[in-house]
């Protein structure tokens, strides 16, 4: 059986995924999350977008800084809606 | 013939895809990347129950469009057609659904009224005493993101040019027609513009030396963890303007229909979520429990003429803008009057 390395558990993505995906013409963080799915699961990136940041860098000479990440949004952790609902509203 | 598109969203890369097919040679121009604007954040309902005739006859094209376009360029677009219900909660708005109702009947489009009871016919667990009534007809939700995807794929495949990250700089007009424009610091030189700029329409007007003055409206949407398929239709609620429904990826996706801003930002806020999750547990109280993953914000752009399909007084110069929040539902049909108005003129 082939190895398989797991980049993205949330949308079961393996390294070999992302390096399809940019192999595609995805090569920005930008499209290449919203072409894989990749930090847009439960996880929201934590577990993830270092890897395909790697990745993104590796394929693409390009350093972190240039790779840049993804626009990080509230909330910060998942926040029921009954809590959201108890909030006064302005 | 030479055309250049300036906006890689829905509209402009659907009549990219319709000129392409007609033969015509096409760039299209996205300053951000392909998704960055409004058909990027959006929550992907589709209906045809509208509220005027032209808009009805493009959203039922459209629909029909979406099926065929999948097979045709070979991308699924996770379009899920389980119905769609806009409910109402005072006389007055149910008044008005009613008399939509009327005419989207007259013009075909399968709808019926249900009262509050009925609604959890479609979804279980409503709470039939926060609204007095509604409609249920023909629609769905569509996932933007394959759209974007498959349409920008299928015009790569007939030879478009589609340039990501690219400004568009300068728009050369001589003598009253356009010449060309210029991008990222080349000189690009074409015998149509297509503005389909979406929010940034009014600015990119303005390069041609022409005054749109569509309104900018920004919109809020949160999305929760993902549940088993679960909620069949998608739920606007127009008293309140909450919206939501459940993607194929499982999500409840959500959010409060627009308002008019001054200057474009796409920043969440937490009165959004606020008001959001009291209406929305209200509507479906067992969504209480649910978690609010990610929220973010968009803009879009709503003309006098909901869309504005037009020439200009700039010859070459056509506008495709002012889609207000009907974008997805519209652009498939809208693509191809704006095909039509460019051959003809």
């Amino acid at each position: 059986m082939k190895d398989r390395k797991i980049v993205c558990r949330c949308e079961d993505l393996t390294e070999e995924d992302i390096i399809h995906a940019i192999e595609e013409g995805y090569d920005d963080l930008e499209s290449l999350k919203r072409y894989t799915g990749a930090t847009s699961g439960p996880c929201q990136g934590k577990g993830c977008l270092m890897h395909v940041i790697r990745i993104l860098c590796a394929k693409t000479g390009k350093s972190p800084d240039e790779v840049g990440v993804t626009t990080q949004r509230q909330p910060v952790n998942p926040v029921p809606l009954y809590l959201l609902a108890k909030g006064d509203e302005k | 013939m030479r055309v250049a598109i300036i906006g890689g969203g829905i509209v402009g890369l659907a009549t990219a895809y319709n000129l392409a097919k007609d033969g015509v040679d096409v760039v299209v121009f996205e300053r951000k990347y392909l998704l960055y604007g409004a058909s990027g954040r959006n929550s992907g309902g589709i209906t045809a129950m509208l509220n005027n005739e032209r808009l009805i006859e493009m959203a039922k094209k459209s629909m029909k469009i979406y099926d065929e376009v999948q097979s045709e360029i070979g991308f699924n677009f996770l379009y899920r057609k389980d119905g769609y219900i806009k409910v109402a909660s005072t006389e007055n708005d149910l008044n008005k659904l009613k008399e939509e109702m009327n005419l989207q009947k007259r013009m075909g489009v399968k709808v019926k009224q249900i009262d509050a009871n009925e609604v959890k016919d479609f979804i279980p667990d409503f709470n039939a005493d926060a609204v007095i009534g509604g409609v249920y007809g023909e629609g769905g939700v569509i996932f933007p993101w394959p759209v974007i995807w498959g349409y920008a794929k299928g015009c790569r495949e007939l030879g478009v040019d589609v340039k990501d990250y690219t400004t568009v700089e300068e728009i050369v007009v001589k003598d009253r027609a356009i010449d060309g424009v210029k991008a990222n610091g080349e000189f690009f030189k074409v015998d149509f513009i297509v503005n389909a700029a979406g929010a940034w329409s009014n600015e990119i007007s303005r390069m041609a030396g022409v005054e749109l003055n569509n309104k900018i409206i920004k919109e809020e949407i949160c999305v929760t963890e993902s549940l088993k398929p679960y909620l069949d239709p998608y739920l606007l609620d127009v008293t309140t303007g909450i919206y939501l429904s459940q993607s194929m990826r499982g999500e409840i996706v959500g959010g409060i229909v627009g308002n008019e801003v001054e200057s474009i930002d796409v920043k969440g806020s937490l009165d959004f979520l606020v008001k959001y999750a009291k209406r929305a547990v209200e509507l479906i109280p067992k969504l209480k429990g649910l978690c609010i993953l990610r929220q973010w914000a968009g803009v879009y752009d709503e003309g006098k003429d909901i869309p504005n399909i037009s020439t200009t007084n700039v010859k070459g110069f056509i506008q495709a803008n002012g889609f207000g929040k009907f974008g997805m539902c519209l652009a498939p049909a809208a693509a191809i009057e704006v095909t039509r108005l460019i051959r003809k003129t």
